[in-house]
């Protein structure tokens, strides 16, 4: 018997939701490495999530 | 103590009893040891006040002291508490897991934890440095130059490998169907914007991660000492 390690694979979609997190990311971490204090606080960064990965999404997505 | 490994620990234990634990609850009971302890640990300004423990390690892990909010016997305690005056079993025992982790993920440090407290013995693996009583910032240079961060990214790691745990579909499957706490908050708050709730501690722990990493090696050059026990540069509290 041969044991294989399998990796499931995402689609298109779900390459693009993450690329869209990985430069949310981007910029919190540029903004944290540079103003510490960014860092520290849980709530700060659920606020700058809800900001930067619906809000802003939402916004574009009703003018366009 | 962990740094980022308490943001990511209750994806991995969702990933693993899906339906029989909620999130919410996962990730208090994740944070909860350190709640009401981080601030005074590292101390903070308050006006002319300065409001810091003396002995921080004593006060975040020991007895006297704030210790045995990281014993088993408190996850099992507030775990009871929310189960029979909030009438939810599975908020209580999604918060007591999670509790447990947090626990033992802090016994890795030199200090350790009183995990059968009311018993004061330190269950500590010595593997990487508590230096919490040095002061923020040469803590997380210490933490994120030794296995501590390390143990982080073991998570970051699998939490990458569980992608799926990640996606909408997960959380309107599992996380949503598990807890009314989803279709309740539903009721104010737009789907999208609960799914972005869901995966903020994933995001929140692993940018710090990097955050941090960056910071300590990049900026300040603060040498990795991988060796059990490091990183040795800094002096580690012991029990």
């Amino acid at each position: 018997m041969r044991l294989r390690l399998t990796f499931d694979r995402p689609s298109g979609r779900d390459l693009t939701v993450f690329g869209g997190y990985c430069l949310a990311a981007a910029v919190y971490i540029a903004i944290g490495v540079a103003w510490i204090d960014f860092l520290l606080s849980f709530w700060v960064g659920l606020g700058y999530l809800l900001v930067a990965a619906w809000l802003v999404p939402s916004l574009v997505r009703r003018l366009a | 103590m962990s740094w980022a490994a308490h943001d990511l620990e209750p994806y991995a234990i969702q990933k693993h009893m899906r339906l029989k634990v909620a999130f919410v609850p996962l990730l208090i009971g994740s944070y909860s040891p350190d709640m009401m302890t981080k601030w005074f640990v590292y101390g903070i300004h308050l006006g002319p006040w300065d409001l810091k423990a003396s002995d921080p390690a004593q006060f975040h892990r020991g007895w006297p002291g704030f210790g045995f909010t990281h014993s088993l016997v408190y996850g099992v305690a507030i775990g009871l508490v929310i189960w029979k005056v909030f009438g939810s079993k599975l908020w209580g025992v999604s918060f007591c897991i999670a509790q447990f982790a947090h626990a033992i993920t802090d016994a890795g440090d030199t200090v350790g934890t009183m995990l059968l407290f009311p018993w004061t013995f330190h269950f500590h693996i010595d593997a990487w440095a508590y230096a919490g009583q040095t002061g923020r910032m040469t803590d997380a240079a210490a933490y994120f130059s030794g296995l501590g961060c390390m143990w982080d990214l073991v998570f970051i790691v699998y939490g990458l490998y569980s992608w799926r745990v990640l996606t909408s579909a997960y959380f309107d499957n599992v996380i949503y169907r598990a807890d009314a706490f989803w279709p309740w908050l539903n009721r104010a708050v737009p789907r999208g914007a609960l799914l972005v709730l869901y995966r903020a501690a994933f995001f929140y722990g692993t940018s710090r991660w990097i955050a941090w990493t960056i910071w300590a090696h990049v900026i300040h050059h603060y040498p990795y000492d991988l060796s059990w026990g490091g990183p040795h540069w800094v002096p580690a509290a012991h029990p």
